[in-house]
């Protein structure tokens, strides 16, 4: 295994984990705000890749202002699409936080296992 | 810059303004709401059926938003397809809004319908904008807006079942969603553009390090795309979703919503990736007959469970599982007499689901009737709504002379085009199972019963039976008239594989 290539791609390997690590809780915990969670974190592993992309060693802000730019510049894009990226997700986890509060209203419990499990059809 | 040219943005501008103020007309009397909405609708309908002459096959209109030329800024690029699922949209929309003045006063409290119209007009703005945009992080944004607006819509009863249902149907969303951020992401990483049709072109001369890239990023596309479509292996949020929901609302997320999942399969399956790509990668093929094998599959499963059900609404709902299967089954023959029939099947289910939702929701109304055995005789109390059932049922059957024997036909043929005779017997059998999941009701509704001279009619409300009546009578127009849509379609088709 090449673990220099690995240390070089830090973020990929580390936005992967996060990826795994959020499938995972999705679909295996029965709790539902820990689901929540899982989801969240999901969604930044995601995000943790979109801005990698951009990076580059050592690059500048792209502000172009008076002077011309002399140093390599980072993409601003992948930037805009977090930040759009992260207010959907705000979103997301804002209905399902009242869908969990109305869950636990109507059925006293947060446990998929009870609730998802007493499937009427 | 004539009043025309800006046509593009006011379709989604103007039902978002009106979604915006819904909530403050509401402070002032709930009631007023539903005119409100009636108007934004009816307007951005006018204004989407006056695109209709500009557009053709080959032949698209394109606005770039802010004045940013494409590759930069977000371009607004309405084709022959994205006109017909604007089209659809529109006018479906405005009978929804229509039909929930009565039901919507009747199943939640009058304080909280300023906000259910409010919720209904963001939907529709965002499927509205998810068809005509041709910027794929657009179509994402568009795609979360009509996403999280339809699980608040599926929950806005606040019921027991119906909270439940829009959180299973949030979990497996908001992966999807994920799963389609991801995709982007991989896609733009490669090819550096957001822009569909200068993707296209990037993809065309893929250097072969980045083959496998966009591999991975077609997959996770059509995976998440195929959540939102309730294509079969991951249709199982849809019937508990669609049956709990308000009838309304189902027939919004069974006409509409789902068929946005389709559209973007398209979109990146050929628009984005399509033709030019398949010279790139032979997994282009490879994948387009997998996900018609997943459509196949959905075909028979869908209607197997319709077929079984007790509960008209989950009959309905399991119903519309096999009509995705149609539909993404004729898109990916890759044939263009299938992709016409694909689309047409688009409209065509569109108004027989909608009508069958919206007659189910008459019955909910005037006698709470859920069950199919307890609609005996109800034909002849409610003969309006039933016979909208019947005429509807023609065309989700796929009998002539309605639009669902037309995309059928045209599906048909697209099976012999493209030489794979087991999907003919697929789509001929799943038309003998909706004849039976159909006619069943038929038959409970005129055929069974108590036969009294002296039975009196009552009807639902005139602003529910008439939206039902009309798109039933649509199934059986654009049946017979299919000869202006279905030839511009297949044009529109035939240049996107040839491309």
């Amino acid at each position: 295994m090449n673990w220099s290539r690995i240390l070089q791609n830090f973020n990929y390997a580390v936005s992967l984990l996060l990826f795994l690590m959020g499938l995972y809780t999705v679909a295996v915990k029965p709790n539902l705000v820990k689901k929540l969670m899982g989801l969240n974190v999901l969604e930044t592993s995601v995000f943790l890749f979109i801005v990698s992309i951009g990076m580059v060693d050592s690059g500048q802000a792209p502000v172009l202002g008076g002077e011309t730019l002399h140093q390599a510049v980072v993409n601003p894009i992948p930037q805009a699409l977090i930040l759009t990226g992260i207010v959907v997700a705000v979103s997301t986890t804002a209905v399902a936080l009242s869908l969990c509060l109305k869950i636990h209203q109507k059925y006293d419990s947060l446990d998929a296992r009870e609730i998802l499990g007493k499937v009427v059809f | 810059m004539n009043a025309s040219f800006d046509h593009p943005v006011l379709i989604v501008a103007i039902p978002l303004l009106f979604a915006a103020l819904c909530p403050i007309v509401g402070l002032f009397n709930h009631r007023l709401c539903i005119w409100f909405s009636l108007l934004g609708t009816a307007l951005t309908s006018f204004l989407t059926l006056t695109l209709i002459g500009g557009i053709g096959p080959g032949k698209s209109l394109s606005y770039y938003l802010g004045g940013w030329e494409p590759p930069w800024g977000i371009e607004i690029r309405i084709d022959l397809f994205g006109l017909l699922m604007v089209c659809i949209i529109a006018v479906g929309g405005l009978f929804l809004v229509l039909y929930s003045w009565k039901y919507m006063q009747h199943e939640i409290p009058e304080a909280r319908l300023p906000y259910y119209y409010s919720l209904l007009l963001l939907i529709y703005t965002s499927m509205l904008g998810f068809c005509i945009t041709g910027d794929i992080f657009n179509m994402f944004v568009f795609m979360e807006i009509f996403s999280i607006t339809s699980y608040a819509l599926v929950a806005i009863s606040g019921e027991k079942e119906a909270v439940r249902a829009a959180f299973k149907y949030l979990l497996m969303g908001a992966t999807s969603s994920v799963c389609i951020l991801l995709a982007i992401t991989f896609l733009y990483s490669v090819t550096g553009s957001l822009n569909m049709l200068d993707t296209s072109n990037i993809l065309r001369h893929l250097s072969p390090d980045y083959v496998k890239v966009s591999l991975v990023a077609l997959l996770l596309f059509v995976t998440g795309f195929s959540v939102k479509a309730a294509l079969f292996p991951v249709h199982v949020w849809l019937p508990e979703a669609h049956a709990i929901a308000p009838s309304p609302v189902s027939a919004l997320l069974s006409a509409l919503v789902i068929k946005m999942g389709v559209f973007g399969i398209f979109r990146i399956l050929f628009t984005v990736y399509g033709a030019g790509f398949s010279h790139v990668s032979a997994n282009w093929k490879t994948l387009s007959g997998i996900v018609a094998w997943a459509a196949a599959l959905a075909i028979l499963v869908g209607a197997s469970f319709a077929v079984a059900q007790k509960d008209l609404k989950l009959m309905i709902a399991y119903s519309s599982v096999s009509h995705i299967g149609y539909i993404i089954l004729g898109i990916c023959l890759l044939s263009y007499h299938g992709m016409a029939g694909g689309f047409y099947n688009i409209l065509a289910h569109a108004m027989g689901k909608a009508c069958f939702f919206l007659v189910a929701g008459c019955f909910i109304y005037k006698k709470g009737l859920r069950k199919i055995e307890d609609l005996k005789g109800l034909g002849r109390i409610m003969p309006l709504s039933s016979g909208a059932f019947a005429l509807a049922s023609l065309s989700v059957i796929g009998l002539p002379p309605s639009a669902g024997f037309i995309a059928k036909w045209n599906i048909l043929w697209g099976c012999v085009d493209s030489k794979k005779y087991v999907f003919m017997a697929v789509v001929l059998a799943g038309s003998i199972l909706a004849a039976v999941y159909c006619l069943k009701v038929v038959y409970y509704l005129f055929f069974t019963g108590p036969r009294l001279d002296n039975t009196r009619i009552e009807e639902a409300p005139a602003a529910m039976c008439i939206p039902a009546a009309l798109l039933s009578l649509g199934t059986l127009i654009f049946g017979i008239f299919s000869g202006t849509i279905i030839p511009a379609l297949n044009s529109a088709s035939r240049i996107l594989m040839i491309k």
